[in-house]
């Protein structure tokens, strides 16, 4: 009861805030800013609660998504790489001539992207493995040479290189702690255990870092609908 | 119940409502607090103003979607006018199908500021190829090859700016827009196998992981989140470059208060759950 | 008077030659051309490019100072004829040749200096070079070392694993899978399963599946529900398969509801508006959140936690590891959880690329130690350790 009596005072208040910021602002013409700005705030609703508009604008935004990835996909990936250099600008005739290994860097492919297909299936699901093989271990071999070079050789050679600084000094610990707590082949007991005990530690300071940081994306996210529904919508800023 | 426990049992929809309001008011009322320049944003400045006028250019890759673009917009925004007030080349890449919206809708946003900006002589837009790794991959070797064409479907040969352009030998800078990982797919392929000079500017949080990328040098400067972007803002405005809404140092008031107040709560949070936690222990102990 | 001064004034005036009738010649000033050009096979490729270098011309930046490029000819001979190539800007000191048809055949370069009137200098000196393939990148030998090493390690424990047990310790989530199911059955909750938004390849995503098969079974002999909303089609379909599989191990088939494994959209946001409707609704009394995580991980969390569910989560994605610490009961970090799923499984391939990686980073824990400690003694300038170190740290630079 006291809950949907403060509702009813808390809508009357944000009505009368509404109303004079559209009286006061210039707010836009455009038909599409409002059908954002509306959805916008049916999504935000869900922060009170669960509710009819909130349902609306997730399964909305559900559908657009599915019916958006399929058109881009197609155009993208089926249009552009298999379809075009197949039929309209035949990439694989040149001067005239028919070159083989062109048509099949085109073909080739396709197949094994339709195998994918194959999960659907009771029983070839099996033929998947082609593919995805092919996708793991291309991917696998062009990033396992670079992925040491970015992640480990760098990495290790910042390490190392150390000044006779308490900085260093720390940044050592903390790295061979937390690579030390990430060791399965022993139970964490003894001199193990109390290491990795000071790994968690950093790890732990490591995250709240990175969760402050993003605490400010989120915010920024935030600012930016704030900015749309303020200055794109209502006008009442500059 | 003791106050420390009405605290810890707050209803979450009143911290919404002060997050709401400590993000509204700064908008209706400008605080115009001050934004102090960091080293990595600097250092970004600094590789842009190395590119020469006319000359080899700026390569940014527009890899985000609509999702992060309150952060990422307003750094797209402020390196187009740097570039574009300065004589800068640019030449703008998605790796993303929706970064490719994004990149025409920072063009069309910043070229009315410039009207004497043509696209073909001081900037190129080649748009959206499927593929991420391959195509910075073979951006190495030569553009043409995953770029035929630019976004308009006009050929890159006949384009007066791509005359001397073919891989990453012919750029100066390359700056990635992102909120995921595709900047250490440049770090990767561009910039380990070709050593083409990257700059990042990246989500909040992403900007975290970054970090240790920055001090071996890998990057060479990044723009982290809203703050990055409003003190680029902050240097573009300084040297007179452009006279345009900063969008991301209007942002920042906002964000201070609200930072305040998540700063406030999570100490009235946590010296609630220690008093509460005391207070059943006392409790207890008079109890049993 | 003023005749006589305007006639002086003509004379000052006059030129000292005459105009003649002959066409007026603009003495053309051709710039100075490259020198030192070198031709030779690109390093460390396929094949196929021939590098050329050469010292700048002396009107490039200095002298005359009206270079503004450089133009590349090649020919099949030493006489010529030599064609146009390409082109660098002033200031640059190389050019690699990466039309070259034929390894192994000589080709010879010559350079022309242009000028922003486009007046060529003379030709410099002919070079010659051959392109010509190479079998290893001679700059990343470290790395092929280092490589061979650690893939060593993980054939070696995998052969290890398929002969006899291989201890790993268990991981503390382990434990909460099972108090999880319980409590949702006690509470007559569904359990709610979401695989992320990786695909297929992803490792994080397979090591939830593995961790799915594990939840399913303890489903199936609860008579639990299971919901599990997709991403991926693809990973449907492998969930799909796996809790069958459960289902049908724990002696349940017929309660597997494969309606229950759907997939939900292929868009971030729209999945974790979806997954959270569907938490608002189902209300279930466990949440696991295991695979490959982005910005949507908190949207998850925070409202499985509104819903007062007790929620498991796991993923590698360092980023989002802080936000699932912070709102579920238990996490599995990063490779713990990839140590979970051969846990759980047994398979003798993941349990030996776990002692595997172990090894690896004893080897990587040994390496930092040793640095440092030279590191140390190099700083204080005691004996030969400053240069060993130095050496050290440039095995790990690039070559």
């Amino acid at each position: 009861m006291k809950e949907r009596k403060g509702l009813i005072i808390g809508s009357v208040i944000l009505l009368i805030i509404f109303i004079g910021m559209l009286i006061k602002g210039e707010p836009s013409k455009s038909i599409l800013v409002w059908i954002a700005a509306l959805l916008t705030l049916f999504i935000y609703s869900f922060l009170y609660r669960d509710n009819i508009f909130y349902k609306f604008a997730e399964h909305l935004f559900v559908g657009v998504s599915v019916g958006y990835g399929i058109s881009v996909y197609w155009q993208n990936a089926f249009i552009r790489k298999v379809f075009d250099p197949l039929f309209i600008t035949k990439t694989y005739i040149v001067d005239g001539q028919f070159h083989l290994w062109p048509l099949l860097a085109i073909v080739i492919p396709t197949l094994m992207g339709l195998l994918m297909l194959s999960i659907f299936t009771k029983k070839q699901a099996w033929l998947i493995r082609i593919p995805i093989a092919f996708v793991v271990g291309m991917s696998a071999g062009i990033s396992v040479p670079s992925t040491f070079q970015a992640y480990i050789f760098e990495h290790t050679k910042n390490t190392l290189y150390i000044t006779l600084s308490i900085s260093s000094f720390i940044m050592i610990v903390g790295v061979i702690t937390t690579l030390v707590y990430f060791f399965f082949s022993k139970e964490h007991k003894g001199l193990l255990g109390k290491t990795a005990n000071i790994g968690i530690w950093f790890i732990m300071i490591a995250f709240g870092a990175s969760f402050g940081y993003t605490v400010m994306a989120r915010i920024s996210l935030l600012i930016g609908r704030m900015n749309f529904l303020l200055y794109d919508w209502l006008g009442v800023i500059k | 119940m003791g106050f420390w426990e009405k605290v810890m049992r707050l209803d979450r929809r009143w911290v919404f409502f002060l997050i709401a309001l400590a993000v509204l008011i700064p908008f209706l009322k400008p605080l115009r607090l001050p934004i102090s320049v960091t080293k990595p944003v600097k250092d970004i400045f600094d590789e842009v103003e190395k590119v020469p006028p006319e000359g080899p250019p700026l390569l940014i890759g527009t890899d985000y979607a609509p999702s992060t673009a309150p952060e990422l917009d307003p750094m797209l925004y402020a390196l187009l006018r740097h570039c574009f007030a300065t004589k800068r080349r640019v030449m703008l890449v998605a790796l993303y199908p929706q970064g490719a919206g994004m990149a025409q809708a920072g063009l069309d946003n910043v070229l009315p500021e410039f009207p004497e900006v043509k696209s073909g002589m001081d900037y190129v837009f080649l748009g959206y190829q499927p593929g991420i790794g391959s195509v910075i991959l073979q951006m190495g070797e030569e553009i043409r090859r995953v770029f035929p064409t630019d976004a308009y479907g006009v050929s890159l040969d006949s384009l007066p700016m791509m005359e001397y352009i073919h891989n990453y030998d012919d750029i100066a800078f390359m700056m990635d827009l992102s909120g995921s990982s595709v900047p250490m797919l440049w770090v990767m392929y561009a910039g380990a196998r070709y050593e083409q000079r990257i700059g990042v500017g990246t989500t909040a949080v992403s900007a975290a992981q970054y970090y240790p990328f920055l001090n071996t040098g890998q990057f060479k400067g990044m723009l982290g989140g809203l703050k990055g972007a409003a003190e680029y803002e902050k240097l573009i405005k300084k040297k007179g470059y452009t006279e345009a809404r900063k969008v991301a140092t209007i942002g920042m008031d906002a964000q201070s208060i609200a930072h305040l107040v998540i700063l406030f709560l999570i100490i009235i949070g946590n010296i609630a759950f220690f008093a509460s936690k005391s207070h059943r222990k006392k409790t207890k102990l008079t109890s049993g | 008077m003023n005749v006589l001064l305007a006639l002086l004034f003509l004379m000052q005036q006059t030129p000292n030659s005459l105009p003649s009738d002959t066409t007026e010649v603009i003495e053309v000033v051709r710039p100075a051309p490259p020198t030192d050009v070198i031709a030779m096979d690109t390093p460390n490729d396929v094949g196929g490019s021939v590098s050329v270098q050469w010292e700048i011309s002396e009107d490039d930046g200095k002298g005359l100072n009206n270079v503004i490029l450089y133009n590349v000819f090649r020919g099949q001979s030493e006489e010529g004829p030599f064609d146009y190539i390409g082109t660098v800007g002033a200031g640059r000191t190389s050019y690699d040749d990466q039309t070259v048809e034929k390894d192994k055949v000589t080709y010879y370069y010559i350079l022309k200096a242009q000028t922003k009137e486009a007046v060529e200098s003379e030709a410099s000196n002919v070079a010659s070079g051959k392109a010509a393939p190479q079998w290893f990148h001679h700059g990343r030998w470290n790395i092929l070392i280092l490589g061979i090493l650690f893939a060593l390690f993980f054939a070696f424990y995998i052969r290890m694993a398929k002969g006899k047990k291989l201890f790993i310790r268990k991981i503390a989530g382990l434990d909460a899978v099972e108090e999880a199911v319980g409590r949702s059955t006690e509470m007559g909750k569904p359990v709610l399963f979401c695989p992320g938004i990786g695909y297929l390849y992803d490792i994080a995503t397979i090591a939830a599946l593995t961790i799915l098969g594990r939840v399913a079974k303890k489903t199936a002999e609860y008579e639990t529900r299971i919901i599990m909303p997709n991403y991926d089609p693809v990973v449907m379909s492998a969930a799909q398969e796996i809790v069958k599989q459960s289902y049908t191990e724990a002696g349940r088939p017929d309660n597997f509801n494969e309606k229950d494994i759907f997939y939900l959209t292929q868009d971030q946001f729209g999945f974790a508006a979806g997954v959270d409707g569907i938490m608002l609704r189902e209300k279930p009394g466990a949440i696991f959140l295991q695979g490959v995580f982005y910005a949507e991980s908190l949207i998850l969390a925070e409202t499985g936690h509104s819903v007062g569910a007790i929620q498991i989560a796991g993923t590698d994605r360092v980023t989002q590891l802080p936000f699932f610490i912070s709102a579920c009961d238990y996490t599995l970090i990063g490779e713990e959880m990839f140590a979970a799923s051969s846990y759980l499984s047994r398979d003798p391939v993941m349990l030996g690329s776990i002692k595997g990686s172990d090894a690896s980073k004893v080897v990587i824990i040994s390496v930092i130690l040793i640095g440092a400690i030279l590191g140390i003694l190099g700083g204080l300038n005691i004996g030969p350790f400053g240069t060993w170190f130095q050496s050290l740290v440039n095995w790990f630079g690039r070559g």
